[in-house]
């Protein structure tokens, strides 16, 4: 029987299968621990997108480092690059960018799977909460480093039996660049 | 997914979080070390839960030890321990040269202090790796000169 | 298709058990008990013979006379019990096996489940869903 050989033949695939599987399971483990910490559903959701908004305004450094990638021309373009690049780069997913607004100014991002909530069962007593909240506040934290305001929230969730999980996103404003001070020497 | 930032700056924020919370006093560094050290036992309870699943199963404690020092490792932290050693009591310690983790901390000695909350949830992933395959023990980590680190194995017999 | 699945801890107390219901429980606790003996004599003896069972399957552990009992252990030393009737001769070591499989990748999931307690009782949709399609399903 082939038994012998099978814990190195698996060693590349263990590999590429358990990097994310470590993240994963390492977010698993904070929300659990925010769910300790927290009274209830809607404090956790608020930390969650806090947590990942600090997250974001640094992974955009990475971001921009890796995929040279210029500004974008409009915000259908920026939607075009979360979803190709940004979601395919860190999570290994592509989803679909779908239902934009007539004004174009705001579109959803739908996910087939969520890798985040691979093996997530929610227990009852957690209805309200948004388990993958923390993609919320990384789109918001990455964008602002782009001088973009964007409103972004789950509306559909797999985990709460939709068949789907959907993301919002609304455009809101462009931030001004805040002009660094000319200094002229005098002497 | 390809990409590491992920993990790192997941790593980061949940220090950041657990050192920062009402829920955590900022003085009280060893309740903050503990509840990393938690989280990580659990996820390396998981972990090593799925990484076994195809493996045949384990002759001893030495055998358990080469797993987490080669596959484990490779998983978790991308390369493997660059040496390990046993005083043959069940005392092992894993050296990496080149720690993962602690990247991200400039080599400078003033960082050093900083050292251990980064190694702790590190310390429960190993440990919680460990349990899961049936071995009890204690783990503790020091970087000297980083970014290498030290892993000390304390297995605790039954 | 089996007549009772059970999970045992690595401290041998029960972490799932269903049986059909049209029998007798308590009988079925009593043979997934008695299993646990023949479990921990057979993984017992890796490393200590030649020819030692380094494989998660452990095959079938006895048969009774109305029953058939198959044991297998995880690397974590969780086991997993599959009793079918005696009388069910059609089935095949390889199907037992890929029970077990199936069995032992739902239960993975369960333990990475962030909500689940290790050590707790078994308590999923998912897990509830595999084992249902293998069980004897009583008319």
């Amino acid at each position: 029987m082939q038994k012998q050989v099978d814990r190195n033949k698996s060693n590349k695939e263990i590999q590429t299968l358990s990097n994310s599987e470590l993240f994963t399971l390492t977010y698993g483990a904070l929300v659990t621990q925010l769910c300790k910490d927290y009274e209830n559903d809607e404090e956790v959701n608020k930390q969650l997108d806090k947590m990942g908004y600090n997250i974001g305004v640094r992974l955009i450094e990475d971001f921009l480092a890796r995929s040279t990638i210029g500004r974008c021309q409009d915000f259908r373009e920026t939607a075009d690059v979360i979803a190709k690049v940004a979601f395919k780069m860190y999570l290994g997913i592509t989803p679909s960018v779908t239902n934009w607004s007539p004004a174009g100014d705001e579109f959803s991002l739908i996910l087939e799977n969520n890798p985040l909530v691979d093996f997530v069962e929610l227990p009852d007593n957690h209805s309200t909460l948004i388990y993958s909240n923390l993609l919320c506040g990384v789109l918001r934290g990455a964008l602002e480093m782009v001088q973009m305001a964007v409103d972004v929230k789950f509306v559909q969730d797999t985990l709460r039996g939709d068949n789907v999980t959907e993301i919002r996103m609304k455009f809101i404003k462009r931030i001004e660049e805040n002009l660094p001070f000319a200094l002229h020497r005098i002497c | 997914m390809a990409d590491e930032a992920p993990f790192q700056l997941l790593h980061s924020e949940l220090i950041h979080y657990i050192y920062q919370s009402e829920h955590g006093a900022d003085t009280d560094n060893a309740r903050n070390i503990t509840k990393l050290e938690a989280m990580g036992f659990r996820v390396g309870q998981g972990l090593m839960e799925r990484l076994t699943k195809d493996t045949a199963r384990f002759k001893d404690e030495l055998d358990v030890m080469k797993f987490i020092c080669k596959d484990f490792w490779t998983c978790v932290f991308k390369k493997q321990i660059d040496n390990l050693r046993t005083n043959h009591q069940g005392i092992y310690v894993l050296q990496d040269n080149k720690f993962r983790l602690l990247g991200s901390l400039s080599a400078g000695k003033q960082y050093l202090e900083h050292a251990p909350k980064f190694l702790a949830f590190s310390c429960g992933l190993v440990r919680g790796a460990l349990c899961s395959l049936g071995v009890r023990s204690i783990v503790t980590a020091e970087a000297a000169v980083m970014p290498a680190c030290k892993f000390q194995v304390m297995i605790q017999k039954s | 298709m089996a007549v009772c699945i059970a999970v045992i801890a690595k401290e041998n107390y029960p972490l799932y058990i269903r049986s059909v219901p049209t029998q007798n429980e308590l009988k079925f606790h009593y043979t997934v008990h008695t299993s646990l003996d023949v479990v921990e004599e057979k993984i017992s003896a890796v490393g200590k013979s030649i020819g030692d069972q380094r494989e998660l399957y452990l095959g079938l552990l006895y048969p009774t006379e109305d029953y058939k009992v198959y044991g297998y252990v995880t690397n974590s030393k969780v086991k997993f019990v599959i009793v079918v009737d005696s009388s069910n001769t059609s089935l095949r070591d390889n199907e037992i096996r890929s029970m077990f499989r199936k069995l032992h990748n739902s239960f993975t999931d369960v333990m990475c489940n962030p909500f689940h307690n290790p050590g707790d009782p078994i308590q999923s949709k998912a897990f509830d869903g595999i084992v249902s399609g293998m069980m004897v399903q009583s008319s």
